[in-house]
């Protein structure tokens, strides 16, 4: 049988006195918190303890003695066995240690008072001391998390890790107290406290308080009949700054709210999200003031008009090389002259309107930019917003071209099983044979021919408008994807990884500090950290990410049909 | 077990073909009676020669249908043929077949009403002449080569599956092959006139005379050789007018079809062996409409 002690390292130098701590249920291990020095009185020891035991919710008992005799205090051995009767225990421990020496001593006493157990007996009972930083031990939380109300299936490391952290009251007495008791633990040097922080928690209350009141109007404003009309749900949900500010909603509704986070992953979120709205302003801001300087604003403008136009003449050119001879294929002249001079039409009415609107750009961009004050989330949002709003007719040719297209392949494959004289069976969902008319296989067979014909035409039409369509895309994609990496990654907990890492404990290690035969071992049990990668799979914030709908073939499979493609698809915020 | 422990001598208790009992013979022990069910070319029916050359007969005028719409269509292309007179000269046989159609069929009931035919062919006339300006650009910009090549294996098809036991609804495959082989080689023509008449003419060729050919062989038995005969010969004489060489082939392949395939089949039915016995799969031969009510 081992009994294993945990013992604070900043007891190792403690006064002679009592110690206080847990016994952990269903294991053969104790914790010890703190140790009580004289003088005491054993009917106040005993209120403070169920004092604490109330407070704290932890199950605190008198654990047994601890003696450290300095110069002129013998004597103490024989009034340290004696206290053993004043206190209900079912194991009573007797630790000692020499000045000089590293060792422990150590003695357990059964209840029914059998001989205390020998060192060097058969039915020895092993002892193991494993020293721990009392302070770390207690900041820190295991991970993975569990919740609350699970305590009697955790293993034996999280129950001694909770102890310690429920345990706070017990830790606000320190030595220097006036009080009747006098206690040793990590904080006896007295309690550590800053004024920065305080003041923070004061303020954090009526601060909060107006904040919600502020996002409830906001969400007021929302909610009017007037916005919920079909068709201007329809374009917020397509234009990405919506999403976006709908979603910073969300969040400020969690952050400012006056409950306080009481389970560890709570805090950690409220964190997370504070802390990332906060670094999102700081780069806005600095995009700010970089954008606003040197005229950097009206050089956009007069940048962004040559643009659009040289974007319509490259367009144009490329109709006119479909309606040619591309690439050496042979296309049916008549189609081809039809669906190029449909294009080239579009992209005339387009150019139109970029030179109606050109004198009112700079004043658009300036205003525009001064958005980015928000956050540099919603500056890309707008410029996601602006690509797609600049590059519509491209996705209007996507779109004649595909459902062009799918027509076709949908005929087609109709078509062709009339060829063979079968015909898909909706009822059983497979291809059957169908004995026709003589007409319909007719003009069945007449119609098969003429698209068959047409299929080349419309099929290069088609990809080179799908080509450029998936170029904007893409581009969207990447900018969508930034912005879902600044809102959902969790700086708060990776800035304390990396500066205070024993806060996010994956686990321990033990190093072994003294191992001489004849005395108990001791072993110091350190902290291990988290992984970077456990910590940003943990610690995600939920967002709407967006990520591919398709998987490749799915996509191939969906372009060659001619089926039109939203590769992306925005899942809608999560809530725990 | 198993062996008899007196080898030699026969046992006393009868065999029983049966495996589910133990008996004193070895397993694969068989008496007198073995394969006594086994029977012998039961179903063989005997040919006679001049029966199946006069079905063979179909082969052979389906093959000359395919030689007269090439000659046709070389002579629309050369222009020696103008796309009216061919126009003028399909209603009348039009007219004629159909004509000649309800005199034999006359009597039974009818599916289709003179209403719904009218409007067929309304419809199919309405459909071709409308599509006829799409249907010529069809092929501008597909080579020669290629056109002949789909269309020679598009008749190859047609030829390949056409329902030659029972020819009346035309099969949707070989219909539709030789109408895809008709559209192809029509879009080769000059003009949107030339493509209307050369798909009028396809579709009499190939879809309204075998309705034709198999009515005259229901009901007037006499007809059927010399219909054949006539549209050989025309199919030889049309190609001799192109290409002598290739009437000279057709000749000799109508022969072979028509005359030594048949002596061949006949001849090796000789050399047939089928056997039949219980252990063949049950078939139902008897009526169940009387079980599906």
């Amino acid at each position: 049988m081992v009994l294993k002690i945990f013992f604070p390292k900043c007891c190792n130098t403690a006064d002679s006195g009592l110690l206080v701590g847990r016994w952990i249920p269903g294991q053969d291990s104790a914790v010890v918190l703190a140790v009580i020095h004289y003088p005491f009185i054993p009917g106040q020891v005993k209120k403070y303890l169920s004092q604490m035991r109330s407070q704290s919710q932890v199950d605190l008992t008198v654990l047994g003695s601890w003696s450290m005799p300095k110069d002129g205090q013998e004597g103490m051995e024989s009034f340290l066995k004696d206290l053993s009767t004043i206190f209900p225990h079912a194991r009573w421990l007797q630790l000692g240690r020499e000045s000089g020496k590293r060792a422990f001593t150590c003695r357990v006493v059964q209840k029914n008072g059998k001989p205390p157990a020998d060192q060097e007996g058969d039915e020895k009972d092993k002892i193991i001391f494993i020293h721990y930083d009392q302070r770390k031990v207690m900041l820190s939380q295991l991970h993975p998390v569990q919740e609350k109300g699970t305590e009697e299936e955790s293993t034996e490391l999280r129950m001694v890790f909770h102890t310690v952290a429920q345990s706070e009251p017990l830790f606000f007495l320190d030595m220097y107290d006036q009080g009747p008791l006098k206690l040793t633990h990590w904080q006896s040097e007295g309690r550590e406290a800053s004024i920065i922080v305080e003041l923070v928690k004061q303020a954090s209350f009526p601060v909060c308080v107006i904040l919600t009141w502020l996002v409830s109007l906001w969400q007021w404003l929302g909610s009017f009949r007037m916005l919920h009309v079909w068709p201007v749900q329809f374009i917020s949900s397509k234009l990405s700054t919506c999403v976006q500010t709908g979603y910073r909603t969300e969040h400020f509704q969690t952050v400012f709210s006056t409950k306080k986070a009481t389970t560890h992953m709570e805090f950690m979120r409220k964190a997370n999200m504070f802390v990332s709205f906060l670094v999102d302003i700081a780069l806005g801001l600095l995009l700010i003031s970089w954008l606003y300087r040197e005229n950097r604003i009206s050089q956009l403008a007069n940048t962004l008009v040559p643009v659009a136009d040289h974007v319509a003449k490259e367009l144009q050119e490329l109709l006119e090389w479909l309606m040619g001879v591309p690439a050496g294929l042979k296309m049916n002249r008549a189609l081809d002259q039809v669906l190029g001079r449909f294009f080239l039409y579009h992209i005339h009415l387009w150019i139109s309107y970029i030179r109606l609107m050109s004198p009112f750009i700079e004043m658009i961009l300036w205003y525009v930019g001064l958005s980015a004050c928000l956050g540099l989330t919603f500056a890309l949002s707008v410029l996601s917003d602006i690509v797609a709003l600049l590059t519509f007719h491209i996705y209007c040719f996507y779109v004649y071209g595909a459902r062009l297209y799918y027509l076709k392949i949908y005929g087609l494959s109709s078509l062709w099983r009339l060829f063979r004289g079968k015909k898909w069976n909706v009822l059983r969902q497979r291809v059957d044979s169908c004995s026709y008319d003589l007409d319909q296989l007719f003009i069945g067979t007449l119609l098969f021919t003429i698209l068959l014909f047409l299929l080349p035409t419309t099929a290069l039409y088609y990809l080179v408008f799908t080509l450029l369509r998936l170029v904007v895309v893409m581009f969207q994609g990447l900018i969508h994807l930034s912005v879902d990496f600044i809102n959902s990654f969790p700086l708060f907990v990776m800035g304390l990884r990396l500066c205070r890492p024993y806060r996010v404990a994956e686990g321990v290690k033990f190093r072994v500090l003294s191992e001489e035969p004849g005395t108990p071992l001791h072993l110091m049990m350190e902290i291990n950290p988290l992984k970077f990668s456990s910590v940003l799979q943990c610690y995600r914030t939920p967002t709407y990410s967006c990520y591919p709908r398709d998987s490749w073939v799915a996509l191939c499979k969906k372009l060659f049909v001619g089926e039109l493609i939203y590769p992306w698809r925005h899942k809608s915020t999560k809530t725990d | 077990m198993g062996a008899d422990s007196d080898s030699g001598a026969p046992p006393n208790v009868p065999w029983r073909k049966v495996l589910y009992e133990r008996q004193p013979y070895p397993d694969n022990y068989v008496d007198r009676r073995f394969l006594e069910e086994l029977r012998r070319n039961i179903r063989v029916r005997q040919y006679r020669y001049w029966a199946v050359v006069r079905e063979a007969g179909l082969v052979a005028q389906q093959v000359s249908c395919v030689a007269i719409f090439l000659t046709l269509w070389f002579n629309m292309d050369q222009g020696d043929l103008g796309p009216s007179k061919l126009l003028w000269a399909s209603l009348g046989c039009a007219l004629l077949g159909y004509g000649l159609y309800e005199v034999l069929g006359g009597g039974s009931s009818r599916e289709r009403t003179r209403m719904t035919d009218l409007q067929s062919a309304a419809i199919f006339l309405a459909f071709t002449f409308g599509f006829s300006p799409v249907l010529k650009t069809l092929t501008e910009s597909v080579s020669t080569d290629t056109v002949y090549a789909m269309s020679a294996m598009m008749l190859l098809a047609h030829l390949v599956s056409f329902p030659y036991t029972q020819p009346s609804p035309p099969g949707s495959l070989s219909l539709n092959a030789a109408l895809f082989a008709s559209v192809c080689l029509a879009s080769r023509l000059p003009g949107a006139l030339h493509t209307f008449a050369m798909l009028s003419c396809a579709l009499l060729v190939f879809a309204l005379w075998p309705c034709l050919l198999h009515r005259l062989r229901d009901r007037a038995e006499w007809s059927f050789p010399l219909a054949t005969g006539l549209v050989c010969t025309a199919g030889v004489g049309g190609l001799a007018s192109l290409w002598a060489g290739g009437a000279v082939l057709l000749f000799l392949a109508l022969i072979v079809v028509t005359l030594v395939c048949p002596m061949l089949l006949v001849h090796l039915q000789r050399h047939k062996d089928n056997i039949h016995g219980p252990w063949d799969e049950a078939e139902i031969r008897e009526d169940l409409s009387r079980f599906l009510s």
